[in-house]
């Protein structure tokens, strides 16, 4: 991808172990393209996540011009998307296709493998101390076959019958009967969902078993677990929730293919279609949601955690003063990793659940509220008495926050059986879920880019871009999401509105919505282009100035240059916690400087 | 269009090289400042920002509020349905409280202790009070949401023992892209279905047992018909893929699963009359609806909607509600109704005979 250009200006030290570099030379292959070192596969993460994003965001853009204006005809449709929009209209089925494949590529492709792809890979090695992952070749695996899911999802989308459209959750039997009669999508672009999945279940497994092993065996001396700044922690965590996850969901997508292909029946029963019985006899729909949601849940969690650990860590260095609590934040972690896999029925309420079973899903989606509300509590009183550099990712740190409140909060609704009756499948858990899962975890990655991309790069990005990037990404997307909240008796998926007078009466606001989606569209193509530009033009960072935001943790005592094996020397030490800001008369300490004569370790 | 959309892209590239001059331009002058890495000048401008931000959401919030609360949906019209919206409504009291005190603090702190000259953090690590009570405070507030919602939930799903003996029984099947709605008709039974090629045909996707009395007067039509404060019980279920059961304004959704039966029980509370004369002293529904000519809350109607994803018309399975305003009204409108083996009845023997001509050669074929 657009690596091949990337540190163009990195002249490789070689002056450590000289006579071991001249050995293994790298070539453009092994630098570029499959490259071992860990900060190049973030680098892979990390551009080919960009690119999902855009095309993830085009197609939410192209179904919006749809609920905006669902009785207007836009020719430019047609020229590019054919007979799937004919006459300039978009076509009820590829409707339901962009809607899914939006769905997918964001959820999977952009917040899983582009998060915490890309940082698990840059932070992991560098802030525990380690010259890279436990198994480099493992860790390139991850990347091709992330790759190969992508190469997969991607031809999907050009198909003759299109791509996948039975909804990102691909429940049966709308998916699980391999019929053109019951949907289009549900034929070769459903095959190929699958099989691309399995390839994606496959990468975060290899890449997770690698994070997980990386953080336990190759922390440097002295770097206790206690000592780990919190991003290490969450990105522990998101290993473990997703090895632990990710294998239901290979299961139910294969059981699924079987269905589909070998006549089995895990998920179909009695299913009569044009007065046809099928064969299918004994099966459960159910059972595939109950599998599904066991991932899923937990992948929400997948997805934020990361967040969680990358916003603690931005808004501690920019507010120049420790996380507050920081024990509390690690432990509020923990209880959300063991019940996030409690509460995954809380999205089958209205399936016909006994309501005891219901009532118990409902009691462990509301604690969780707790350590999610100890988390936030903590980041705001980390600012409280700060010196708050309210710079590009500082500002996307708060951003997040903000909307992580918004977004958490409309969760104490749908996790109370009793009124997710009302709200179940209406624009309200649009709102929700985008807010909290989608815009807040955009927000954590944004601010992690802004924040590492010296380290990645050796250069600074753009900060006015990055102020226009921010405002407009904040305003505007609020305005998308806060007023599906009114909405709260629509049913969502649904290509338009008008078949029902009851729903009938929110089209300005629909129009308005969908403005404000291609603006905020449009300010994610000057992030784009700032991040492009900056590689090559933005400021480079001179020697001396490899600590640009003054934080104390170990990836800002490596050389600007980039240095497969990290560290020129030894490995530097670890003598005290991450958060030694404005202390012993210091704006800041490193991690590797020893402790004083009778200062106290954290 | 086509010159349009070309402007329009120019303008929107040119807007974008502007904003890249300026901020190049900016950037430029903070390194020849030698300042690149100081951010008081931006932080000031950016905490005011921030605050202008909260403050103006604030308003847009109850601006907003104030225009479309009136356009959702009515007050519910079933008697659980009151009970869940009072629950969202307490629910919302504390999280609006919760919402707006934790984003004034989040923005205020972001504008107040933006970086400045001469200002210096303080080294503030932890604080085990404090980590208790905002622990036990959310979950005191989580304890009483969940003993309430609980209650609530519970409450709407009665056993069958509970469930009074003179209730309504309505039976919805949903199929690709249509709901079938079927009433047990005057002996108050409906005639029994089989799971089984022999019955299920393109003529009776539902597999009933027309031989048996019970079918023959059950009744098919083509909207659904309810009955002020009468407790009814909808038995759902599918044909083909998932579907399901929305009324939205009973405050009512239960899927409909192929091959597991799953219901819902509730009692209506206003008939289609009663909402339109609540409807009637509203602002909102005073507009005039361009096709009738007359007031939107004259042309007011109970919906039923599916709200599971079910193939590419799933936005399109709409089916009217009726409630009657009592027992009586609603037996006038069932008398009127001819019962569905009737109208089919001609069609039936023909295709039957058919059937049984179709199986009479196979098996004279296999005897061959």
């Amino acid at each position: 991808m657009a690596d091949i250009a990337t540190d163009v200006h990195a002249h490789v030290d070689h002056h450590h172990d000289d006579h071991h570099d001249h050995h293994h030379k790298e070539t453009f292959l092994t630098k570029y393209i499959f490259s071992q070192d860990h900060k190049m596969i973030s680098k892979q993460f990390l551009i080919t996540g960009m690119f999902w994003a855009v095309i993830g965001a085009l197609l939410s853009v192209i179904f919006r011009m749809q609920l905006g204006w669902p009785e207007e005809t836009f020719p430019i449709l047609e020229t590019f998307l054919g007979k799937w929009a004919e006459g300039g209209r978009l076509s009820n089925d590829f409707y339901y296709a962009l809607v899914t494949m939006h769905g997918t590529i964001l959820v999977f492709f952009v917040l899983t493998a582009g998060l915490s792809g890309t940082f698990a890979n840059l932070l992991i090695p560098l802030q525990v101390g380690a010259r890279d992952m436990a198994s480099p070749f493992m860790n390139l695996l991850s990347y091709w076959f992330f790759f190969a899911a992508s190469l997969v999802m991607f031809a999907s989308l050009f198909i003759q019958t299109g791509p996948a459209s039975g909804g990102w959750t691909a429940y049966p039997p709308l998916n699980g009967i391999r019929d053109l009669a019951i949907n289009n999508g549900s034929g070769l672009g459903l095959d190929l969902w699958i099989g691309s999945m399995a390839l994606f279940i496959v990468s975060t497994l290899l890449g997770g078993l690698n994070y997980v092993a990386t953080i336990i065996n190759m922390r440097t001396k002295g770097m206790t677990m206690w000592k780990l700044p919190l991003t290490i922690w969450a990105l522990l965590f998101t290993a473990v929730l997703g090895i632990l996850s990710f294998p239901a969901l290979l299961a139910a997508v294969s059981m699924m293919e079987f269905d589909r292909l070998l006549g089995s029946s895990f998920f179909l029963s009695e299913i009569i279609i044009n007065g046809q019985l099928l064969d299918h006899k004994g099966g459960s729909p159910i059972l595939f949601q109950h599998l599904f949601w066991f991932l899923g849940h937990p992948e929400v969690y997948i997805i934020i955690l990361p967040a969680f650990g990358i916003v603690s860590e931005v808004l501690s260095v920019h507010s120049r003063k420790p996380i507050f609590g920081y024990r509390a934040m690690v432990l509020s972690i923990m209880a959300i990793v063991v019940i996030s896999f409690l509460v995954w029925a809380h999205h089958m309420f209205v399936t016909g659940m006994n309501p005891l079973v219901g009532s118990i899903f409902v009691l462990f989606t509301l604690i969780i509220a707790v350590p999610s509300a100890i988390k936030v509590f903590n980041w705001i009183s980390t600012l409280w008495r700060g010196n708050l550099r309210l710079n590009p990712p500082m500002l996307f740190a708060i951003g997040f926050v903000s909307m992580f409140i918004s977004g958490g909060l409309t969760g104490i609704f749908l996790g109370n059986s009793a009124i997710d009756i009302q709200l179940h499948d209406t624009y309200f858990v649009v709102a929700h879920f985008h807010i909290v899962m989608g815009v807040a975890a955009f927000f954590g990655m944004f601010a992690g880019i802004y924040h590492w991309f010296p380290k990645m790069y050796g250069r600074l990005m753009n900060n006015t871009l990055g102020y226009i990037h921010f405002f407009v990404t904040l305003i505007g997307s609020y305005m998308i999401f806060f007023p599906m909240h009114f909405m709260t008796g629509l049913p969502r998926r649904y290509y338009t509105h008008s078949n029902f007078t009851t729903f009938d009466n929110f089209g300005g606001l629909n129009e308005f919505i969908s403005i404000m989606a291609m603006v905020v569209f449009l300010a994610q193509l000057i992030f784009i282009f700032n991040f492009l530009y900056s590689i090559f033009n933005g400021y480079k960072l001179k020697k001396g100035e490899e600590n640009p935001w003054g934080a104390t943790t170990l990836e800002w005592t490596t050389p600007v240059e980039r240095l497969h094996g990290n560290w020129p020397g030894d490995i530097p030490a670890v003598h005290r916690w991450p958060y030694d800001y404005e202390v012993n008369g210091e704006p800041f300490i490193m991690q590797t400087t020893p402790l004083k004569e009778g200062e106290v370790e954290h | 269009m086509g010159i349009t959309l070309l402007l329009g892209l120019l303008a929107l590239i040119l807007l974008f090289y502007v904003l890249f001059r300026i901020a190049r331009t900016s950037e430029l002058a903070s390194i020849l400042r030698g300042d690149i890495h100081n951010y008081q000048y931006a932080s000031k401008v950016n905490g005011v920002l921030m605050m202008a931000f909260l403050i103006i959401g604030l308003i847009m919030i109850v601006y907003s509020s104030m225009i479309y609360i009136p356009k959702m949906l009515p007050e519910a019209a079933s008697v659980h349905g009151a009970k869940t919206d009072r629950l969202f409504n307490i629910t919302l009291f504390f999280i609006g409280v919760v919402f707006v005190l934790t984003q004034i603090v989040l923005f205020y702190f972001s504008w107040k202790y933006r970086e400045k000259e001469g200002r210096k953090a303080f080294f503030y690590s932890h604080n085990n009070m404090l980590e208790v009570v905002w622990t036990l405070i959310p979950a005191v507030v989580m304890t009483v949401l969940v003993v309430m919602g609980l209650q609530t939930w519970f409450s709407i799903f009665p056993s069958h023992d509970e469930m009074p003996e003179d209730r309504l029984e309505i039976e919805v099947t949903a199929k690709q892209f249509n709901w079938i709605v079927r009433y047990a008709g005057m002996d108050g039974e409906f005639g029994p279905r089989m799971i089984d090629t022999n019955y299920i045909s393109q003529t009776n996707e539902l597999g009933i047992m027309w031989e048996n009395k019970a079918s023959q007067d059950d009744i098919m039509p083509k909207e659904i018909h309810l009955i002020k404060d009468k407790p009814t019980l909808v038995r759902l279920g599918a044909l083909d893929v998932l579907h399901s059961f929305y009324l939205p304004h009973f405050r009512v959704k239960m899927d409909c699963v192929p091959g597991l039966p799953t219901s819902f029980y509730f009692i209506p509370t206003k008939s289609t009359e009663d909402m339109k004369e609540i409807l009637s002293t509203q602002k909102e529904w005073q507009k005039i609806n361009e096709e009738t000519g007359e007031e939107e809350w004259k042309s007011f109607k109970y919906e039923l909607a599916c709200t599971e994803l079910c193939g590419k018309s799933h936005y399109a399975m709409q089916m009217d509600v009726i409630v009657h305003e009592n027992e009586q009204k609603f037996m006038e409108w069932a008398e009127a109704q001819t019962p569905y083996y009737e109208s089919i009845k001609a069609t039936l023997d023909q295709a039957s005979i058919e059937e049984v001509e179709v199986e009479e050669n196979t098996i004279a074929e296999k005897s061959n």
